[in-house]
């Protein structure tokens, strides 16, 4: 056809108005990893402030990278999940699901543990698969899809291991979840950093990942160049739901017992690494390195909060703040058309602003009443607990 | 030279019509375009410009009327038939992916890979090259940067990968771009409209449809009124002018080819 005449340099000056990549473009990829890092960085300071002899030991850290371990394969998975501008709420009960399945095999059924551990996978890409088709085929969005596929998968969990705890794994199983490989490292973490790893390539070497990355970037051009934007994302979750299986094995073996209520923060927990970790949840951009980075932040804050012997259910509020306050300040560094005028004060000056807080004291006003009605009217007291 | 009329058509449709349940979006339309050359078409909204641009893209099939390309007939069933056969378009959203690289989105859907013991991996690198060859050598066009994504470049950049995407995955013989400068400033339009004409020298057929009779006088061999699913006229842009065009797109004047 048309052959390649090369266009005479006459057809307009060099289309550079400022050769390659300016500075601060070069910097946007490392963007994702200040966010992590500067909070890492902060939480060393304060343990180190705080509780230096207890956290910074190697004893220690290595208690946070077998925790953190658990996370990976699954971080992995969602940041590739979260690319396409999807979401996989059901990761924990898809984990409990397939363990369980996994003990009956070997304890009901001699199943040798070779067979049961990819077994397990396999179910858990099952799970993906169907999670998969609801999305694509039933055109269920995400968000609902597998939040509904999380309360089914955990109800099947229940049907068949009813309240019974399964426990005492045959030792490969266990080596899988807290073994190590003597004098070097933990085995579960060379699963997670070896998935970690294959996720990388995945993300930047392959057509799964530059497709992902395309859909939750485009959807409509994905389409419009001719990728199956279907196939693509069932593979997406199948391999969410395969991870998730694997980490059901890893916790199984880590605590050598499952049960059907196991691992129920799952989902929170690595959605909140990868998001933390700089993947951004419009999709189109990702980090794997991120994600890791997400997974250590959030298994050392964990581990903080139990050396300064916090209690259990204040974690929780302290994972939220952290959470939030990771993400929001990723969110400013990103704002390129920052507003630098005007202070704070003025900022709450603007009517708009005076409106707002009016409502909210308003709010404060009504409960704050609510309490005060409540105290005056006080009658007989009764325990508690 | 001879003019575009007396060389055989690349392209030639003949009475389309096109129903949309009982709405009639296209009414008997021609139009026929020859390689090398850049036809305009113009008309108000609703005109049909963008329906009889679906149809040679096929995207829709037409309820009446012949297509021939080269003489052969010409079926499509879909959008990748007309790709298989050498029509493609630009649209006007550019279909680009605006967090990938330049090179990343001209190869979206036909990457270029290689295999490393047994598995078959992107190539980025080669991509990369690929991508620089042909936005140098076929469009006269150096990207800014490779290494950003493709939203930080400026709109006529980015209509420069979208093009590149289009001339290079196919044999391109036909290119269709819908409104290609609309959403950009001067300079940036004067560097697209050479992009047309580097397309056209290379011998492929472009069809442009455009709101602006600037840019269409300042571009185009001839140009295709249409007005309210009808052929309302074809002319020389250099035969013509601005007021003419102009006069049988509102409807005071009515011109045979």
């Amino acid at each position: 056809m048309s052959d390649s005449t090369a266009v005479p340099a006459a057809s307009g000056e060099p289309d550079a108005l400022a050769a390659g990549p300016t500075t601060r473009e070069r910097l946007d990829r490392y963007v994702a990893l200040i966010g992590p890092m500067a909070m890492i960085a902060a939480l060393l300071l304060l343990m180190a402030i705080l509780e230096p002899a207890r956290y910074f030991r190697l004893s220690n850290f290595d208690i946070i990278l077998k925790d953190a371990a658990l996370y990976m394969p699954m971080a992995m998975a969602m940041t590739l999940v979260i690319c396409t501008r999807g979401i996989d709420l059901s990761i924990g009960s898809v984990a409990a699901l397939t363990a369980i399945i996994m003990a009956y095999m070997v304890k009901s059924f001699g199943f040798p543990w070779w067979v049961a551990v990819p077994l397990a996978i396999s179910l858990g890409a099952l799970c993906g698969l169907v999670n998969g088709l609801i999305i694509t085929r039933l055109k269920v969005p995400d968000l609902i899809g597998t939040l509904a596929m999380d309360l089914a998968y955990r109800g099947f969990a229940l049907v068949l291991a009813k309240g019974v705890v399964l426990s005492r794994f045959p030792e490969e199983i266990v080596a899988i979840g807290r073994g190590e490989i003597p004098g070097f490292v933990a085995i579960p973490v060379v699963i997670g950093l070896t998935t970690l790893l294959l996720g990388y390539v995945i993300y930047t070497r392959t057509r799964l990942g530059r497709y992902a990355l395309a859909i939750g970037s485009n959807p409509e051009a994905a389409e419009l160049t001719g990728i199956p934007v279907d196939r693509y994302k069932i593979y997406v979750y199948v391999l969410m739901g395969a991870m998730a299986g694997l980490a059901g094995v890893m916790l199984a073996g880590k605590l050598n017992a499952v049960q059907a209520t196991s691992a129920p923060f799952f989902n929170l927990h690595v959605i909140a690494a990868v998001v933390v970790g700089g993947t951004s949840l419009f999709g189109g951009r990702g980090s794997i390195v991120g994600s890791l980075a997400g997974v250590l932040l959030l298994s050392m804050m964990i581990n903080a909060l139990v050396t300064l012997r916090i209690e259990f259910f204040w974690q929780s509020v302290a994972s939220g703040a952290v959470i939030i306050l990771s993400v929001a300040f990723y969110t400013w560094l990103q704002k390129s058309d920052r507003d630098g005028g005007g202070s704070l004060a003025a900022k709450l000056g603007t009517p708009e602003s005076r409106r707002t807080l009016r409502f909210i004291a308003l709010l404060f006003a009504i409960t704050g009443a609510l309490f005060l009605l409540g105290w005056i009217f006080a009658g007989e007291t009764t325990a508690v607990r | 030279m001879p003019s575009s009329q007396d060389r055989m058509p690349l392209i030639d449709m003949k009475g389309i019509g096109k129903r949309f349940g009982g709405v009639t979006a296209l009414d008997d339309v021609d139009l026929h375009v020859t390689a090398g050359e850049v036809l305009a078409i113009v008309g108000d909204n609703g005109a049909g410009k963008s329906t009889l641009i679906k149809i040679l893209t096929g995207v829709y099939r037409p309820t009446s009327g012949t297509m021939t390309m080269a003489g052969e007939p010409l079926q499509l069933n879909d959008h990748s038939d007309a790709i298989d056969r050498g029509i493609d378009a630009v649209y006007q959203s550019l279909a680009l992916a605006d967090h990938l690289t330049p090179s990343a989105n001209l190869f979206l859907g036909s990457e270029l890979t290689r295999k490393v013991m047994g598995v078959t991996l992107l190539d980025n690198r080669r991509m990369r090259q690929e991508a620089e060859r042909v936005l140098q050598e076929r469009l006269g066009v150096r990207l800014r940067s490779m290494d950003v994504p493709t939203s930080s470049l400026s709109g006529g950049q980015r209509q420069a990968v979208a093009i590149a995407r289009a001339v290079y995955n196919t044999d391109l013989k036909v290119l269709v771009m819908d409104e290609p400068t609309a959403a950009l400033g001067p300079q940036e339009t004067a560097r697209t409209l050479k992009l047309i004409q580097a397309v056209r020298d290379q011998g492929i057929a472009v069809i442009v449809i455009s709101h602006s009779l600037d840019d269409v006088f300042e571009v185009s061999d001839r140009i295709q009124v249409m007005r309210r699913g009808r052929l309302a006229g074809v002319v020389n842009t250099r035969d013509s002018s601005i007021t003419s065009v102009l006069g049988m797109i509102v409807g005071a004047t009515d011109q045979a080819a």
